[in-house]
């Protein structure tokens, strides 16, 4: 009974390896297996500070957080608001001027989903993605 | 005449009455069984039915499917379904990394793997191949999501759970937390129901 539990899930376990081999390959230029994120897209606080004027501070975390406390001159733009926050978003950025999505801590996603929709929707090239989040901002600069 | 005398002499008058309610409790029975049957081939049919979804989710960009099937427009996505295009494995394997349980290798491997293991035992539940192993195993990945979501609040880690895609980035975690539990229950109802069938067969 036992062994043919296992053998049964060892057969689809093996099933489902080649698909996934086969999507690994056909990715294989798309994801990087060393880092989580690409390291052309991540910024540290430093980096950041030193951009200045050059760069439009996005805060991705939901608005309670937003309103309590903020990188001064960030604007709010996550995923619950969406369709509201991008065109205020889109009237304060300018060309040339680069994009820094934080959320509240390195673990969080919020920053790098709403960096992937910016690129991807809004068609934005310069946005990058703060390396330790807001967390990583108050330890610098609080 | 007597009783016993009527009885020797029409042997057979009472055999169709004595075969009537036993033809009549088997017919009852196998209505009852095959509404049985019915309950978990539905049952198989909506579990499989989530895990599919769960698993295509990850491999294709399902965002203006769903959001054509909110707005109920059934029409234009079905015409989504037909210019689908591959999701990013980065997005799943940045899901499973926001764990912290995993180096970020295995997490691109399992962002590869796990939406096909998904796929695979879904359809074991739909054709009833290799089906007690396709239910031990999505038994036990639930148990493992379970555990990880759990183990994700107790650290206080603000996790965005990509189990459903899109759809669930927004689920709290109770909401995630009672629908893991009522899929595991369900598929463990029909592991023990798949189970005991199993053994009745081997016993008669």
């Amino acid at each position: 009974m036992k062994f043919l539990l296992v053998r049964q899930a060892a057969i689809i376990a093996a099933l489902a390896l080649l698909p996934a081999a086969g999507e690994a390959i056909y990715f294989r230029d798309k994801i990087s297996w060393r880092s989580s994120i690409a390291p052309g897209e991540m910024v540290t606080v430093d980096q950041a500070g030193g951009w200045g004027d050059t760069a439009i501070w996005v805060d991705a975390r939901p608005d309670d957080e937003f309103a309590s406390d903020h990188v001064p001159g960030a604007i709010s733009l996550n995923e619950d608001r969406w369709n509201e926050l991008l065109p205020q978003f889109l009237a304060g950025w300018s060309p040339g001027k680069k994009v820094i999505v934080y959320c509240s801590s390195l673990s969080c996603n919020a920053s790098r989903e709403v960096a992937h929709r910016l690129r991807k929707e809004a068609q934005l090239s310069d946005v990058f993605v703060l390396e330790g989040g807001w967390e990583a901002w108050v330890k610098k600069n609080r | 005449m007597g009783e016993e005398e009527q009885m020797s002499q029409t042997p057979n008058l009472q055999r169709p009455m004595l075969n009537i309610q036993p033809l009549g409790g088997a017919a009852t029975s196998n209505i009852k069984h095959r509404k049985s049957n019915i309950f978990w081939r539905i049952l198989d049919f909506v579990l499989a039915g989530l895990f599919i979804f769960a698993g295509l989710s990850k491999i294709c960009d399902l965002d203006h499917v769903m959001a054509h099937l909110q707005q109920l427009q059934f029409a234009s996505a079905l015409g989504d379904l037909r210019n689908l295009s591959l999701a990013s494995p980065a997005e799943f394997a940045n899901g499973i990394d926001n764990f912290k349980l995993l180096p970020w290798p295995v997490s691109v491997a399992l962002a590869f793997y796990l939406p096909w293991l998904e796929i695979f035992c879904a359809l074991g539940l739909v054709f009833r191949f290799l089906y007690r192993g396709a239910l031990t195993l999505l038994i036990m990945l639930m148990l493992v999501f379970t555990l990880a979501i759990t183990a994700a609040k107790v650290r206080g880690l603000d996790i965005t759970c990509g189990c459903f895609g899109h759809a669930s980035q927004h689920w709290s975690f109770p909401s995630h937390l009672a629908t893991n539990l009522a899929i595991l229950v369900g598929l463990l109802v029909l592991f023990f129901k798949a189970t005991s069938r199993s053994r009745l067969r081997t016993a008669l």
